[in-house]
């Protein structure tokens, strides 16, 4: 911690490269001095304990997802939620639509997909075997997740990059700016001709299961969805599955070359590996920080937040919060005690948490079976900037 | 109030006393029972907080809603005294039951 910031005024937001890069000692600081926070710059209040966290977070009527889950966009006048963009509606209009999706990405079903995404993880490492250099991004957390949720939607193998590329910029902010609401799009872009030709080529795959798929709307209605709800649900799917999955793996490169000790012992052992990805994800959640909008005046630590406020809940605050993980500041695999907050808490909870951990727990795995032993090359790292993830756009390391 | 007992999938024991009204998940994740996630925290969305009720007192239990029966077919190795420990509220009734942890939530 520099010496300004531990005397300093607190401060925290979420663009500004320099915290981005280490954001833990203003979080530490927030914790201890501003469990509520407001800042004026941009116009947010913040909570950053694991226990205001763990408490609010759940409570949709307070702390509604009805204007989106991103600050710039909660404060757009004009700002526009079509029906079935499900993780910025709140019940009962969320439950109508989630219960759509809610059997697709279980335990159960995930489990069920390991075999295929350990044949996808060889097709990235495979041709790495005998390499020196090798880039956590480039050759592996930009492929897998796309691949998976390609194979979960049925999409071409060969389309996918062109897909994830368009969605991953949808959603980048400039560095140290906030995001422009106008470049994002929800609507399924790129996804239409697939979803024609499905209709009539059903397949066993999660688009036929959406076309497919009845239920009771929020009017009431038993129905199928539209055409345009289904493009929602598949841009909800593959924008959500894509980028923080890749972060997820780009942590654990990082964090395991950073702590060889710990890596060895996980490459002589696999079974510590899903203690090693709970870990991860505790350490540094692919989604930092969630905003919802505060629906009424509510009273946090003897201080009004107004309605119309937005509140930004900083999942990876909580998540090294001493009160709740003992040296929470610590990478340790071998940790007992709480499980983080990394998906979420209440019925926005991560829909595909269920999958982040298995392509996290297959995917080192198979990295460590073929590279048990790294390098990283920090020197050539790039950190990149989002409204809502953060972690490595490029982390390249040396292969022993 | 009730004393509930947590047995851990490696056999470690975890005898509570929990008040009345506190779901099952809640009081396992504050006496850091291993093996109990709760990743949604109590909303019947997750399925990461499964556990096996010893049979004698499965029919004390609130009956499981159709979303908790839909969610109890997706956990890792269900059995016919499955439950989402979420969706069990203690009460007075509950004095004694036995809970175990399965293998693996996910």
């Amino acid at each position: 911690m520099s010496e300004s910031n531990a005397t300093g005024e607190v401060y925290w937001d979420p663009y500004r490269p320099d915290i981005n890069l280490d954001p833990y000692p203003y979080f530490k600081r927030l914790r201890e001095q501003a469990p509520l926070y407001y800042n004026k710059e941009y116009d947010f209040y913040a909570l950053s304990r694991f226990d205001d966290i763990n408490k609010y977070f759940s409570d949709t009527t307070t702390f509604s997802s009805a204007r989106s889950d991103i600050m710039e966009f909660i404060k757009e006048d004009d700002l526009e939620i079509p029906d079935g963009m499900f993780i910025w509606h709140d019940p009962p209009r969320h439950t109508s639509y989630r219960n759509i999706v809610t059997r697709v990405f279980t335990p159960r079903r995930m489990n069920e997909l390991e075999s295929k995404i350990r044949a996808y993880c060889a097709r990235c490492l495979d041709p790495m075997i005998g390499e020196t250099n090798f880039n956590f991004i480039d050759d592996f957390g930009a492929q897998l997740p796309g691949g998976v949720i390609g194979m979960l939607l049925g999409i071409p193998d060969e389309d996918r990059d062109i897909i994830r590329d368009r969605i991953d910029n949808s959603l980048r902010t400039e560095s140290g700016k906030p995001m422009e609401s106008s470049q994002s799009s929800y609507q399924g872009e790129g996804f239409e001709d697939y979803v024609e030709w499905r209709k009539n080529n059903p397949s066993n795959d999660l688009m036929t299961d959406l076309l497919n798929a009845e239920f009771t709307d929020p009017d009431g209605v038993k129905r199928k969805l539209t055409t345009e709800e289904v493009l929602i649900f598949i841009n909800v799917i593959a924008g959500a599955g894509n980028e923080t999955t890749s972060r997820l793996i780009g942590w654990t490169g990082k964090l395991l070359g950073d702590h060889p000790d710990q890596r060895r012992q996980i490459a002589k052992d696999l079974s510590l590996v899903p203690a090693a990805i709970e870990e991860i994800l505790r350490c540094e959640p692919p989604g930092p920080s969630v905003a919802r909008y505060v629906t009424k005046d509510v009273e946090i630590h003897g201080q009004i937040v107004p309605a119309g406020a937005v509140m930004q809940f900083i999942l990876s605050s909580a998540n090294r919060d001493e009160s709740r993980f003992a040296d929470g500041e610590k990478f340790n695999i071998h940790r007992e005690g709480s499980p983080h907050i990394t998906f979420g808490r209440g019925v926005h909870a991560c829909l595909g948490a269920a999958l982040a951990r298995v392509e996290g727990r297959v995917g080192l795995e198979e990295m460590l079976k073929r590279f048990p032993d790294w390098e990283l090359d920090m020197a050539n790292a790039e950190m990149s900037a989002s409204s809502t993830t953060r972690g490595w756009d490029s982390l390249p390391a040396f292969l022993r | 109030m009730a004393k509930i007992k947590f047995i851990e999938f490696s056999g470690k024991e975890h005898d509570v006393e929990i008040a009345n009204g506190t779901s099952i998940m809640q009081a396992a994740l504050d006496e850091n029972v291993r093996g109990i996630v709760g990743d949604c925290g109590g909303s019947c969305s997750c399925a990461t907080c499964h556990i096996y009720v010893d049979e004698s007192w499965l029919d004390k239990i609130e009956v499981k809603s159709e979303m908790e029966e839909i969610l109890l077919e997706e956990v890792c190795d269900p059995q016919d005294n499955s439950r989402l420990s979420c969706q069990i509220i203690v009460s007075d009734a509950l004095d004694g039951m036995v809970l175990r942890v399965p293998e693996k939530q996910f």
